[in-house]
């Protein structure tokens, strides 16, 4: 065998392993949410089947009907629970996001003294574990009663968010070019309307995809809401999940029909924004 | 009236900092006075006794606090470094790929989706001894005949525990050192192609120093939220089996909310709280060097 074949038999073979180690990767990266979705739509009986039953029988959407039909199976209120994640996750969003564009705004444009402090400061309130922060939470909340309101969670939400927000749109701002808004107060624009009609439009897809960052956090978020939500007034979806499970059993189907519904609107909105999502993390990366 | 005259970008900030110290700092602030105080839920007159650090130093003598601590900074290390590797290794496979790599990326972030109670719901499921679908493959191919108790045995349970933490979190550390592989210049890669680099050279002295800064984005991105991992232990084992799989923010919620011992608690948040901070603070200064070196070098 000559020198050139093997060489291209040995690329072949580099070719086939990229390809099966990629297939592997995909496989387990995708393989347990498949899982979830099939178990939703099989009967309980074949879940707990012994020996497993590998090619479902029956399918059917008997969950969904269950879940979302009048109380439900179990009694478990999810319309109510899906109502206060909507509730909760929208309107802390838009305060999110406007509160997060006066900050990001004044990182990407002004010059001041203890930026950088300022800023690792603003992370460093994210870096506060939910559980830990859910203690006073919990005491004071319970003191000025709002423990287990709307408004309760949005304040909370809306804290939470705001660090990460500023994050986002600080990279988002600096992508636009300073020029640009100079330009414009040159021609006759002042500051503010410099800003809403060159530097916003140019920055908004980035804006819109930490806004939908923000609401992915809250509609997923758990260690706060499981303390500070008490009942059907104000319960979201993942402590609502924990409904499923009692003392000895889990009504497995159910839950995985639920775990559905929850991840549906986080696919679609995750899907939506991947590409700006990363490049406002990583923007300044390396120009710093 | 006369008011301060303050500068835009105060006024820009003034609205964060204000939500930020009124649900974040302030309630820490109160955190920090009741942990000095021996405050039971069920006597709320407690509150007003004093007594000094007696709370740390039971904390700090308690030998379950520490075995949680233990645990905590072992599954960090080990999540962590994992979730470094794996992220890498799938970055350089997608981006190797020549056909199809928008649907790859997608399916790359599709672990990202998922909120942390679904990532432990779902591997308690999977990992479920009796019906899981681990325990199934495995006796359907034979490999074992008894069922492994995954979610029962204690070290067994601690595995699981890092797997669904790893699988949910390698993405992050997937994607960001994607977009560092594909803002690479490529003239340096194969300048040191041409003066004979063999590629494992290439790789660690042209593409890792200028991947750095991602991947510590990415960490430091991560140490924002170590505290993700309370969710999925909460939900897989809350803690058993017999407190093997305890870590420190499931060891907090127990102590305040089943045992109503708040200030104790709060003791204990502290030093996780602390933790926390010391996590991110080394990573953004990491960052933050990553990126000189870089900015000097190219």
């Amino acid at each position: 065998m000559d020198k050139n074949s093997s060489h291209r038999l040995k690329r072949r073979w580099l070719k086939v392993a990229h390809f099966i180690g990629l297939f592997l990767a995909m496989l387990v990266i995708c393989m347990p949410g498949l899982w979830i979705v099939l178990s939703s739509l099989r009967p309980t009986v074949e879940i707990m089947a012994k020996p497993p039953v590998w090619i479902p029988r029956d399918i059917s959407l008997d969950a969904y009907r269950a879940m979302f039909g009048g109380a439900g199976q179990g009694g478990i209120p999810v319309w109510e629970y899906f109502r206060n994640s909507l509730i909760i996750s929208i309107t802390s969003t838009i305060i999110a996001l406007i509160i997060g564009m006066a900050g990001g705004y004044a990182f990407a444009r002004y010059k001041f003294k203890g930026k950088s402090g300022v800023f690792l400061g603003f992370m460093l309130t994210r870096a506060v574990p939910g559980i830990a922060l859910s203690l006073p939470l919990f005491m004071i909340f319970a003191r000025v009663g709002i423990i287990d309101t709307h408004f309760a969670m949005i304040l909370i939400y809306v804290a939470l968010n705001v660090p990460f927000t500023i994050w986002l749109i600080d990279g988002f701002f600096r992508q636009v070019p300073k020029d640009l808004a100079e330009a414009a107060q040159i021609d006759g624009c002042t500051r503010w309307q410099a800003f809403w009609q060159v530097e916003f439009p140019l920055a908004g897809p980035g804006i819109a995809s930490a806004g939908i960052f923000a609401f992915l956090t809250s509609w997923n978020e758990y260690a706060l809401a499981s303390q500070i939500t008490r009942s059907v007034n104000s319960k979201t979806l993942p402590v609502g999940l924990l409904d499923y499970t009692s003392e000895f059993t889990i009504d497995w189907r159910g839950m995985c029909a639920l775990a559905v519904v929850m991840i549906i609107p986080a696919l679609t909105l995750t899907f939506i924004i991947q590409k700006h999502l990363v490049s406002g993390l990583t923007f300044g990366a390396v120009k710093g | 009236m006369k008011f301060p005259k303050l500068s835009a970008p105060t006024l820009l900030l003034l609205p964060a900092i204000i939500v930020l110290a009124a649900v974040i700092v302030l309630p820490l602030l109160f955190s920090l006075y009741s942990s000095f105080t021996p405050f039971r839920l069920t006597k709320p007159e407690s509150i007003w006794v004093f007594i000094g650090v007696r709370n740390y130093v039971s904390v700090l003598t308690n030998y379950e606090f520490w075995a949680a601590f233990g645990r905590t900074v072992l599954l960090l290390t080990i999540a962590l470094n994992a979730e470094m590797f794996l992220g890498l290794g799938l970055a350089m496979l997608v981006n190797k790929a020549t056909r199809g790599q928008r649907i790859l990326r997608t399916l790359m972030m599709f672990p990202m989706m998922f909120s942390p109670v679904l990532v432990g719901f779902q591997f308690k499921f999977l990992f479920n001894d009796n019906i899981g679908f681990i325990n199934n493959a495995l006796q359907s191919l034979g490999l074992t005949t008894n069922a492994i108790p995954w979610l029962i045995d204690g070290n067994l349970a601690l595995f699981s525990i890092i797997i669904a933490e790893v699988w949910s979190s390698t993405s992050v550390f997937a994607i960001l050192i994607l977009a560092g592989l594909l803002a690479m210049p490529q003239e340096p890669v194969e300048a040191a192609r041409v003066d004979g680099c063999t590629p494992w050279q290439t790789f660690r002295y042209v593409t890792w120093p200028y991947l750095m800064p991602f991947a510590f984005i990415a960490m430091t991105i991560r140490s924002l939220d170590v505290a993700r991992a309370y969710d999925i232990v909460k939900i897989m084992t809350d803690g058993g089996p017999a407190k093997r799989t305890e870590l420190l923010w499931t060891l907090v919620g127990r102590t305040a909310y089943s045992d109503a011992r708040m200030g104790l608690a709060n003791a204990m948040a502290y030093i996780s709280i602390l933790l926390s901070i010391l996590f991110t603070v080394y990573f953004f200064r990491k960052l933050a060097a990553a990126r000189q070196q870089i900015g000097a070098e190219w």
